[in-house]
């Protein structure tokens, strides 16, 4: 006789935002098995970038893979054209793309950080960082004229510009939201339900991250130093005050505290940009067409995104690749689920911060 | 006396699915739920449980593998139910139109009474769409009561029954009785 029970997660479930269907294995409390199924919400990108659409609206297409990191999607393949086209772009767009980059960041951040005290039962932490992730929002309102689907990148350099009564407005704005991230900080390492509880759940050794091919907070939080911002110099991080945060733990707990010192180092990152502005134009205009092969890496907020451009020098691409964080994660997540109680999964998935919108396409 | 009808329109639980789309209409969502927006004064609350819920959000142009489960979904919820598609992708398709894998739009398979436009869609529009479909709700409720013809003159176009002429969009008024 068979002695586990089967019991699916998804693939429509309250502690998803979006569809995908896990099988767990269970004997008794334990899990002993995974099963996962992403391909819910798969569109075909990929094949509509090389026969519906013209290389220059591409940036808009593939942004609308994901809503989360559309600013990560959209500058990986502007960059990537940049480069084939050969053209450089001015110092304020290098600068502007950044702050928009780091203001994504801090937002996907705090939404994961809220799920995750959702999924925790704590519902009024939860609250409390969606009420404080609309500031970012009202900043990103202000930058780009957009909340989430900002288009604010184009081939050449940035679509708006921003000018010195913003640029005040928003640094007042990150200063609010840093004394928020703070007042986190101290619950996340000090409330019972939140950090001890979470302590020693869903653990991931710094080996298995290495043999598993973890990337992003994921790995950073099990003390594997992968950044990519550490090892691209098209975009100037470093000038910016960009640091590496790692955690030795590797559990739920660690991976929370290394998403906390990430929004901080991005909101210190976002104030340099502001501070240190250049003057000048947004848009160089880059002429003639893709032709060669690029393949262009960016750190997105779920870790490594990386895009291969295949151009034939005309308007149509001959290929275009896209290897999302979250698909190159999902053996490490298999792996941790394994000997965890069933009534922590929710809690456990919620920690990985999945996007399957990215992972399908 | 406790009456269903008064409380149904006071708290409708709202379920939420995601037929494909690309995570900017559902953080939106759930914006519209945080403490800026708020839905909650109005009763509202998210849960997962169709056969608990009275307002069917979608997002998304419906990708082939989602149609079956949002066919569940839809059928799993109890009368009367209205449903909102949240994003232009989930009105008509929206970018992702013709793409090999996608349906355009939620109204192929299931009806559809509110159309929520932007991509992405912004929570005050959530909230307008939300509160239109409160109405839509009550009439809905009024009209179970009342007896009617099964077979209804639907308008039809060179035989294709088109349901998005009956269905109310956002900012504007619905005539009486459709």
């Amino acid at each position: 006789m068979k002695k586990t029970i089967d019991i699916p997660l998804g693939s429509q479930h309250i502690s998803l935002l979006e569809p995908v269907r896990f099988k767990f294995e269970c004997e008794n409390e334990k899990i002993i098995g995974v099963d996962s199924d992403v391909g819910f919400v798969h569109r075909g990108i990929e094949h509509a970038c090389t026969t519906k659409f013209k290389f220059d609206g591409i940036g808009y297409v593939v942004a609308r893979i994901c809503g989360l990191c559309a600013i990560t999607h959209s500058l990986t393949y502007t960059a990537g054209i940049e480069k084939l086209l050969g053209g450089e772009i001015t110092q304020k767009a290098k600068y502007l793309r950044i702050l928009l980059l780091e203001l994504d960041r801090i937002h996907s951040h705090m939404l994961c950080l809220s799920h995750t005290c959702e999924n925790a039962g704590f519902e009024a932490m939860f609250m409390r960082i969606m009420g404080d992730r609309e500031i970012i929002m009202e900043i990103q309102e202000l930058l780009t004229g957009n909340r989430v689907q900002f288009d604010f990148i184009s081939i050449g350099g940035v679509n708006r510009d921003l000018d010195a009564s913003r640029a005040k407005e928003i640094i007042i704005k990150l200063e609010i939201v840093k004394q928020k991230v703070l007042g986190y900080i101290d619950v996340f390492t000090n409330n019972w339900s939140l950090s001890l509880k979470f302590q020693g759940v869903g653990a991931l050794s710094l080996d298995e991250a290495y043999r598993f091919n973890a990337i992003g907070p994921l790995a950073r939080a099990s003390g594997l130093n992968i950044d990519v911002r550490n090892e691209i110099d098209y975009l100037p991080f470093f000038e910016l005050g960009f640091v590496m945060q790692t955690h030795t733990d590797g559990d739920i707990n660690a991976r929370n505290l290394v998403r906390l010192n990430e929004i901080l180092n991005s909101l210190e990152m976002c104030n340099n940009t502001l501070e240190g502005l250049p003057e000048g134009d947004i848009f160089t205009k880059l002429k003639g067409k893709p032709k060669g092969e690029v393949l262009v890496r960016l750190e997105a907020p779920r870790g490594e995104l990386m895009y291969y451009i295949k151009g034939g020098g005309k308007s149509m691409l001959e290929r275009v690749r896209i290897k999302t964080p979250t698909f190159s994660s999902i053996p490490a997540f298999s792996h941790i689920f394994v000997g965890e109680n069933y009534a922590d999964a929710p809690a456990i998935l919620a920690s990985f911060d999945p996007c399957l919108a990215c992972t399908a396409k | 006396m406790f009456n269903l009808k008064k409380y149904r329109k006071r708290s409708p639980w709202i379920l939420h699915y995601n037929a494909g789309s690309c995570n900017g209409c559902d953080i939106e969502i759930l914006a519209s739920l945080s403490p800026k927006y708020d839905l909650e004064r109005f009763g509202i609350i998210n849960t997962g449980n169709p056969k608990q819920s009275d307002i069917f959000l979608v997002t998304g142009p419906v990708t082939y593998r989602s149609r079956e489960r949002l066919i569940e979904l839809y059928i799993q919820m109890p009368e009367p139910k209205v449903v909102v598609a949240v994003g232009s992708c989930s009105c008509t398709g929206g970018v992702f139109r013709g793409m090999y894998n996608v349906e355009d739009g939620v109204d192929r398979y299931i009806p559809v009474d509110v159309y929520i436009s932007g991509c992405a869609t912004s929570p005050e529009l959530i909230i307008d769409g939300l509160v239109k479909g409160l109405e839509i709700l009550e009439k809905k409720t009024k009209s179970m009561e009342k007896p009617s013809k099964l077979f209804k003159d639907t308008t039809s176009r060179e035989g294709i029954v088109s349901r998005r002429e009956s269905a109310l969009r956002v900012g504007e008024e619905r005539d009486e009785e459709n």
